[in-house]
Protein backbone atom coordinates (compact mmCIF):
# COMPACT_ATOMS: atom_id res chain seq x y z
CA UNK A 1 0.00 0.00 0.00
CA UNK A 2 1.63 3.00 -1.21
CA UNK A 3 1.66 6.03 1.10
CA UNK A 4 2.93 9.82 1.20
CA UNK A 5 4.45 11.97 3.96
CA UNK A 6 3.72 15.27 3.45
CA UNK A 7 5.69 17.81 6.11
CA UNK A 8 4.14 21.37 6.30
CA UNK A 9 5.21 24.52 7.46
CA UNK A 10 2.23 25.29 9.94
CA UNK A 11 -0.19 21.73 9.83
CA UNK A 12 -2.40 23.52 12.72
CA UNK A 13 -3.13 26.64 10.67
CA UNK A 14 -3.24 25.41 6.81
CA UNK A 15 -4.04 21.76 7.47
CA UNK A 16 -3.23 18.15 5.90
CA UNK A 17 -2.91 20.20 2.25
CA UNK A 18 -1.82 17.86 -1.20
CA UNK A 19 -0.70 18.74 -4.46
CA UNK A 20 -2.71 16.34 -6.52
CA UNK A 21 -3.42 16.28 -10.71
CA UNK A 22 -7.15 15.95 -11.78
CA UNK A 23 -7.29 13.69 -15.13
CA UNK A 24 -10.38 12.79 -17.10
CA UNK A 25 -11.36 9.04 -16.04
CA UNK A 26 -9.36 5.67 -17.30
CA UNK A 27 -13.02 5.03 -19.49
CA UNK A 28 -13.05 8.62 -20.94
CA UNK A 29 -9.26 8.45 -22.20
CA UNK A 30 -9.95 4.80 -23.88
CA UNK A 31 -12.51 6.15 -25.60
CA UNK A 32 -10.71 9.19 -26.26
CA UNK A 33 -7.86 7.11 -27.83
CA UNK A 34 -10.21 5.23 -30.06
CA UNK A 35 -12.26 8.42 -31.13
CA UNK A 36 -8.05 10.01 -31.92
CA UNK A 37 -9.34 12.73 -29.97
CA UNK A 38 -6.66 14.71 -28.24
CA UNK A 39 -6.64 14.13 -24.37
CA UNK A 40 -7.45 17.34 -22.02
CA UNK A 41 -3.68 18.43 -19.36
CA UNK A 42 -3.87 17.07 -16.33
CA UNK A 43 -5.34 20.12 -14.05
CA UNK A 44 -2.89 20.52 -11.01
CA UNK A 45 -4.45 22.30 -7.70
CA UNK A 46 -4.12 21.58 -4.22
CA UNK A 47 -6.19 19.78 -1.70
CA UNK A 48 -7.78 19.77 1.87
CA UNK A 49 -7.99 16.25 3.40
CA UNK A 50 -11.06 16.98 5.20
CA UNK A 51 -12.33 14.53 7.40
CA UNK A 52 -15.20 16.51 8.16
CA UNK A 53 -16.57 16.19 4.17
CA UNK A 54 -18.70 13.51 3.34
CA UNK A 55 -17.66 13.39 0.07
CA UNK A 56 -14.93 15.15 -2.25
CA UNK A 57 -15.96 18.21 -3.62
CA UNK A 58 -13.94 20.56 -6.16
CA UNK A 59 -14.32 23.73 -7.83
CA UNK A 60 -16.07 23.72 -10.65
CA UNK A 61 -13.61 25.45 -12.72
CA UNK A 62 -11.63 22.19 -12.89
CA UNK A 63 -13.99 19.90 -14.65
CA UNK A 64 -14.95 22.20 -16.82
CA UNK A 65 -11.18 22.72 -17.78
CA UNK A 66 -11.18 19.24 -18.49
CA UNK A 67 -13.96 20.05 -20.65
CA UNK A 68 -16.26 17.34 -18.82
CA UNK A 69 -20.06 16.76 -18.62
CA UNK A 70 -22.05 15.71 -15.52
CA UNK A 71 -23.23 12.40 -14.76
CA UNK A 72 -25.24 13.24 -12.05
CA UNK A 73 -26.68 15.56 -9.22
CA UNK A 74 -26.46 15.79 -5.33
CA UNK A 75 -28.12 17.68 -3.10
CA UNK A 76 -25.02 19.45 -0.13
CA UNK A 77 -25.53 20.73 3.07
CA UNK A 78 -22.89 23.30 4.98
CA UNK A 79 -22.76 25.01 7.98
CA UNK A 80 -24.20 28.28 6.03
CA UNK A 81 -26.93 26.27 3.75
CA UNK A 82 -28.92 23.15 3.30
CA UNK A 83 -29.74 20.72 0.43
CA UNK A 84 -28.25 22.51 -2.55
CA UNK A 85 -28.20 21.03 -5.88
CA UNK A 86 -24.87 20.30 -7.14
CA UNK A 87 -23.49 19.06 -10.48
CA UNK A 88 -21.50 15.41 -10.26
CA UNK A 89 -18.48 14.41 -11.97
CA UNK A 90 -16.83 11.20 -13.05
CA UNK A 91 -13.20 11.69 -12.70
CA UNK A 92 -9.49 10.60 -11.85
CA UNK A 93 -7.22 12.00 -8.69
CA UNK A 94 -3.23 11.23 -9.01
CA UNK A 95 -1.53 12.14 -5.72
CA UNK A 96 2.11 12.34 -7.86
CA UNK A 97 4.28 11.33 -5.53
CA UNK A 98 3.25 8.09 -5.21
CA UNK A 99 1.26 7.77 -8.25
CA UNK A 100 -1.84 6.94 -5.69
CA UNK A 101 -4.41 7.02 -7.73
CA UNK A 102 -8.20 7.48 -6.79
CA UNK A 103 -11.28 7.33 -9.88
CA UNK A 104 -14.61 8.51 -8.40
CA UNK A 105 -17.60 10.63 -8.62
CA UNK A 106 -16.26 14.41 -7.33
CA UNK A 107 -19.04 17.24 -6.55
CA UNK A 108 -18.46 20.74 -7.92
CA UNK A 109 -19.17 23.60 -5.82
CA UNK A 110 -18.32 27.04 -5.49
CA UNK A 111 -14.80 26.59 -3.11
CA UNK A 112 -14.16 30.19 -1.32
CA UNK A 113 -10.02 29.41 -0.06
CA UNK A 114 -7.96 31.27 -2.98
CA UNK A 115 -5.33 28.22 -1.98
CA UNK A 116 -7.78 25.18 -1.65
CA UNK A 117 -9.44 24.11 -4.90
CA UNK A 118 -10.85 20.51 -3.53
CA UNK A 119 -11.90 19.06 -0.44
CA UNK A 120 -11.33 15.18 -0.16
CA UNK A 121 -13.90 13.93 1.96
CA UNK A 122 -14.56 10.52 3.72
CA UNK A 123 -15.34 8.49 0.15
CA UNK A 124 -11.87 8.99 -0.51
CA UNK A 125 -10.76 8.43 3.01
CA UNK A 126 -12.81 4.93 3.59
CA UNK A 127 -9.93 3.82 0.89
CA UNK A 128 -7.03 4.66 2.46
CA UNK A 129 -5.24 5.83 5.87
CA UNK A 130 -4.58 9.40 7.58
CA UNK A 131 -2.03 9.72 9.75
CA UNK A 132 -2.07 13.23 11.47
CA UNK A 133 1.53 13.60 13.63
CA UNK A 134 0.78 17.43 15.18
CA UNK A 135 3.84 17.78 17.19
CA UNK A 136 6.13 16.97 14.04
CA UNK A 137 4.01 19.16 11.47
CA UNK A 138 3.45 16.07 9.14
CA UNK A 139 1.00 13.58 8.15
CA UNK A 140 0.65 10.49 6.05
CA UNK A 141 -1.85 9.48 3.71
CA UNK A 142 -2.21 6.21 1.66
CA UNK A 143 -4.64 4.76 -0.48
CA UNK A 144 -5.31 1.10 -1.78
CA UNK B 1 -19.16 22.79 -17.78
CA UNK B 2 -21.21 25.77 -18.56
CA UNK B 3 -25.15 25.75 -17.58
CA UNK B 4 -27.23 27.25 -19.86
CA UNK B 5 -28.50 30.78 -18.15
CA UNK B 6 -31.72 32.12 -19.62
CA UNK B 7 -31.97 35.71 -18.72
CA UNK B 8 -35.31 37.38 -18.53
CA UNK B 9 -34.63 40.88 -18.51
CA UNK B 10 -37.20 42.99 -17.29
CA UNK B 11 -37.90 46.91 -17.62
CA UNK B 12 -35.98 49.49 -17.01
CA UNK B 13 -34.94 49.68 -12.89
CA UNK B 14 -36.05 45.97 -12.59
CA UNK B 15 -33.19 43.76 -11.30
CA UNK B 16 -33.23 40.77 -14.05
CA UNK B 17 -34.20 37.39 -13.19
CA UNK B 18 -32.10 34.74 -13.74
CA UNK B 19 -33.41 30.94 -14.15
CA UNK B 20 -31.37 28.46 -14.23
CA UNK B 21 -31.22 25.10 -16.74
CA UNK B 22 -29.99 21.81 -15.45
CA UNK B 23 -28.63 19.85 -18.12
CA UNK B 24 -29.30 17.18 -17.08
CA UNK B 25 -32.89 18.21 -16.29
CA UNK B 26 -34.41 15.43 -18.93
CA UNK B 27 -32.81 12.65 -17.18
CA UNK B 28 -33.92 13.73 -13.98
CA UNK B 29 -37.55 13.88 -15.33
CA UNK B 30 -37.45 10.11 -16.53
CA UNK B 31 -35.70 9.28 -12.98
CA UNK B 32 -39.43 10.93 -11.53
CA UNK B 33 -41.23 9.47 -14.09
CA UNK B 34 -40.47 5.60 -13.19
CA UNK B 35 -39.35 6.28 -10.07
CA UNK B 36 -42.00 4.19 -8.08
CA UNK B 37 -41.44 1.35 -10.95
CA UNK B 38 -38.00 1.35 -9.94
CA UNK B 39 -38.16 1.49 -6.58
CA UNK B 40 -40.06 -1.71 -6.11
CA UNK B 41 -38.02 -3.69 -8.90
CA UNK B 42 -34.31 -2.54 -8.10
CA UNK B 43 -34.66 -0.95 -4.84
CA UNK B 44 -30.64 0.42 -3.85
CA UNK B 45 -29.27 -0.52 -7.17
CA UNK B 46 -27.87 2.72 -9.84
CA UNK B 47 -29.83 3.57 -12.76
CA UNK B 48 -28.35 4.74 -15.78
CA UNK B 49 -30.27 7.29 -17.88
CA UNK B 50 -29.80 9.49 -21.38
CA UNK B 51 -32.78 11.71 -22.25
CA UNK B 52 -36.06 9.71 -21.86
CA UNK B 53 -34.65 6.26 -21.92
CA UNK B 54 -33.33 4.22 -19.45
CA UNK B 55 -30.69 2.40 -20.07
CA UNK B 56 -30.50 0.10 -17.53
CA UNK B 57 -29.88 -1.09 -13.79
CA UNK B 58 -27.06 -2.03 -12.35
CA UNK B 59 -24.77 -3.07 -8.82
CA UNK B 60 -22.78 -0.45 -8.30
CA UNK B 61 -22.44 3.41 -9.36
CA UNK B 62 -19.05 2.56 -11.50
CA UNK B 63 -20.53 0.00 -13.49
CA UNK B 64 -23.39 2.33 -14.65
CA UNK B 65 -20.90 5.19 -15.28
CA UNK B 66 -18.85 3.14 -17.32
CA UNK B 67 -21.54 1.94 -19.59
CA UNK B 68 -22.89 5.06 -19.87
CA UNK B 69 -19.05 6.82 -20.69
CA UNK B 70 -18.94 3.65 -23.75
CA UNK B 71 -22.30 4.39 -25.03
CA UNK B 72 -22.17 8.01 -24.70
CA UNK B 73 -18.98 9.08 -24.39
CA UNK B 74 -18.43 12.53 -22.95
CA UNK B 75 -21.99 14.28 -22.68
CA UNK B 76 -24.48 14.25 -19.76
CA UNK B 77 -25.78 11.13 -18.94
CA UNK B 78 -27.24 10.88 -15.41
CA UNK B 79 -26.69 7.48 -13.17
CA UNK B 80 -28.54 7.45 -9.80
CA UNK B 81 -28.93 5.35 -6.66
CA UNK B 82 -33.13 4.00 -7.05
CA UNK B 83 -33.65 5.10 -3.36
CA UNK B 84 -36.83 6.63 -1.25
CA UNK B 85 -35.24 9.47 0.06
CA UNK B 86 -32.30 10.91 -1.77
CA UNK B 87 -29.21 11.13 0.65
CA UNK B 88 -27.45 14.43 0.79
CA UNK B 89 -23.43 14.95 1.76
CA UNK B 90 -22.67 16.68 4.09
CA UNK B 91 -19.67 19.66 5.21
CA UNK B 92 -18.42 20.86 7.78
CA UNK B 93 -16.10 23.36 6.31
CA UNK B 94 -17.18 26.90 5.51
CA UNK B 95 -14.79 26.90 2.94
CA UNK B 96 -17.80 26.24 0.01
CA UNK B 97 -19.64 29.68 -0.75
CA UNK B 98 -23.13 28.81 -1.78
CA UNK B 99 -24.96 31.27 -4.26
CA UNK B 100 -26.09 28.30 -6.52
CA UNK B 101 -24.41 25.26 -7.80
CA UNK B 102 -26.20 24.65 -10.90
CA UNK B 103 -23.49 26.94 -12.90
Amino acid sequence: MPSVTIPSEDLEKEGPIIEVHFLISLELEKKYLEEKKPLPEPVIIKALIDTGASACVLKKEIPEKLGLTPIGTTKICTPSTKDHECYQYFMRMVIPVQQLVYEGIFISAPLDGQEINCLIGRDVLKNGILIYIGYTNQFTFSLL
Amino acid sequence: MKMKIQKRKKFKGRKSKLIMVNVLSKEIETYEKNKQRLLKESFGKFVLIKGEEIINVFDTSSDAIKVGIDKFGNTPFLVKQILEIEPTQNFTSNLIRISTCLQ
